[in-house]
């Protein structure tokens, strides 16, 4: 659905964007995850054709930007990070205006509703908050339904409950078939939503894959964690013995073992051969915190 | 097709956002009172009464000030019509949607433009017709004016548009426009006056370039057309021996060419800006 092709961005003599190409498959949730700077937005602005680009290529459904750029607008919706509108337009006459744009009949109320907005059609944006700006703005990406909607830090400034709502609306929206391509530095959202991930730093793609695979790509082994009636530093020796446990820790009545899944019955026999009851036992994978924490020390 | 309706349709929402915020009711306003103060006191200090003047006095006297207003309008109005846009984040959103960046400044252009010209021909419209009542009005002395102002609006548009595409701040785009009301309104006439001077010419009998380094002006150009034009002005004229091409198609073209060229420069500095 979206292709990237060793997109290049230089602002002078820096370059914000090194060579990055991945690719966004029809229907799926697709984050850029990088550090502040890493050339998300960037990257974003080049699929929009906000900035020009000084190499690489960049195809939606098979289509050149460049070339097509009018046809491409056509079936893509848009949340910008800093979402700014007309002031003296009401909310209504904010997606009216827009859908003229995209010369396409619009229920603009209907969209309006679809974000809870309606109560406040009527009244000018300018007095709008955080929170219902950017709930305007997806209403606006919505409009004409696109395949595509490209999403820069649609949570950012929101509070707990603006962020869960706007989360929320993304998982509706993939269920409804649309490819979304957003960008984050909130691990948790990523971790949350997202089907497949490009983590970006200092311009250049460190990886694209699922969380799941990430991990495994960077060796990253599932925990144990285990709760213990009576924990001890015998038990904790004995566990340390262990072949294959690269490390081990109790925090109050929690064991956490790092091992790979293969050694879990013998862990297990160990900690009760020492005398330990447990209370609960359970196998937790890498965070993407965790994950990402790795690729971007391994990378600098 | 598509191109056309699409600046049509940013020009109706730089229209409305003015209509709605009602800078055009106040504009009209402003041009309303000036052709009537204008035509009832202009004439006070020169014959020590007042009543309603005929146009082409009122005209006259209002030139003064149609010159300083119109273009101080025009540029508080429009110059940050795009750099405004591009800071607080809006243009972004524009952007993404199926327009062109040639269709936003043109749009922009025509919009911004016919707020001015809607709330010239309002104003002084309506006092046009006050004056035709007590007074008398030459109607195509009048037209002219109305025309010559339109054009002059138009060219300091697309001046302070050109400036608001090709700078990177709105503030530089606000001194920029300040700058130019400046150069136009008072410096120009300064730098040409001196130079005559110091060229050793006289100003009863000024050299060709004199009139063409003037006419270059687009404040002179509008006041060329509107001078010319009155019947009032006709023995003044007579009096100067201006060269051939010192004429209001000349003065007419040159604000056109005001027009034209810095929208072209607008477009292509915004095409190449990275937004």
């Amino acid at each position: 659905m979206i292709e990237v092709i060793d997109l290049v961005k230089k602002y002078g003599d820096v370059i914000a964007v090194d060579g990055i190409s991945f690719s966004v498959r029809k229907g799926e949730i697709f984050s850029l995850l990088g550090p502040n700077g890493a050339g998300k937005t960037t990257t974003i602005k080049a699929l929009l054709g906000l900035i020009s680009i000084d190499g690489g290529e960049i195809k939606i459904k098979d289509m050149e930007l460049k070339k097509h750029e009018r046809e491409i607008k056509k079936i893509m919706g848009y949340v910008p990070e800093r979402v700014a509108f007309y002031d003296n337009l009401t909310a209504l006459q904010t997606l009216e205006f827009f859908a003229e744009l995209k010369d396409v009949k619009c229920d603009c109320m209907k969209l309006l509703k679809e974000v809870s907005l309606e109560k406040a059609a009527n009244r000018k944006v300018a007095g709008f908050s955080k929170g219902m700006l950017q709930r305007l703005a997806i209403a606006q990406a919505l409009i004409g339904e696109p395949e595509i909607i490209i999403m820069d830090e649609p949570t950012s400034g929101l509070d707990a409950i603006g962020a869960y709502e706007i989360r929320k609306k993304i998982l509706e929206l993939k269920e409804r078939g649309v490819t979304i391509l957003f960008s984050s530095h909130i691990l948790s959202e990523v971790q949350e939503i997202s089907d497949r991930v490009a983590v970006i730093n200092k311009g250049k793609l460190i990886a694209v894959d699922t969380i799941e695979a990430l991990g495994k790509q960077f060796d990253m082994t599932p925990k144990l964690r285990i709760e213990l009636q009576r924990p001890s530093s015998y038990i904790l020796n004995r566990v340390k013995q262990v072949r294959g446990v690269r490390d081990a820790s109790i925090d109050k009545n929690i064991l956490e073992i790092i091992c790979p899944p293969s050694i879990k019955t013998n862990v297990i026999k160990v900690i009760e051969d020492a005398g330990g009851k447990i209370l609960d036992f359970k196998t937790v994978e890498p965070s993407l915190e965790e994950i990402f924490m790795r690729m971007v020390r391994e990378d600098e | 097709m598509n191109e056309i309706y699409n600046i049509l349709k940013i020009a109706k929402k730089e229209f409305m956002d003015n209509l709605r915020n009602k800078w055009m009711i106040a504009l009209s306003v402003i041009f309303l009172i000036l052709i009537l103060v204008s035509s009832y006191f202009g004439t006070a200090q020169q014959t020590g009464k007042v009543g309603w003047s005929d146009i082409s006095i009122t005209i006259i006297a209002m030139m003064a000030l149609v010159q300083l207003l119109i273009p101080i309008i025009s540029l508080m109005l429009s110059y940050a019509a795009i750099v405004g846009e591009i800071e607080r984040g809006s243009m972004n959103l524009l952007l993404s949607y199926p327009v062109s960046r040639i269709e936003v400044v043109i749009g922009k252009f025509i919009g911004l433009s016919a707020v001015v010209s809607s709330s010239i021909l309002l104003g002084f419209g309506i006092g046009g017709i006050v004056i035709a009542i007590n007074a008398s009005i030459n109607l195509q002395e009048y037209a002219i004016f109305i025309i010559a102002s339109i054009l002059l609006a138009m060219s300091y548009i697309s001046i302070s548009i050109m400036f608001s595409a090709i700078l990177k701040r709105r503030s530089t785009a606000m001194g920029a426009a300040i700058f130019l009301f400046f150069l136009f309104a008072m410096i120009w006439r300064m730098i040409s006056f001196g130079i005559l001077v110091m060229s050793g010419s006289s100003i009863e009998n000024p050299p060709d370039w004199y009139y063409a380094f003037n006419l270059i002006n687009p404040v002179q150009s509008f006041s060329t057309i509107v001078t010319l034009n009155l019947h009032l002005m006709k023995d003044v004229a007579s009096v100067y021996h201006p060269p051939s091409f010192y004429n209001s198609w000349t003065a007419s073209a040159i604000l056109i060419m005001w027009i034209l060229l810095p929208i072209i420069i607008a477009i292509y500095y915004f095409n190449k800006r990275d937004i």
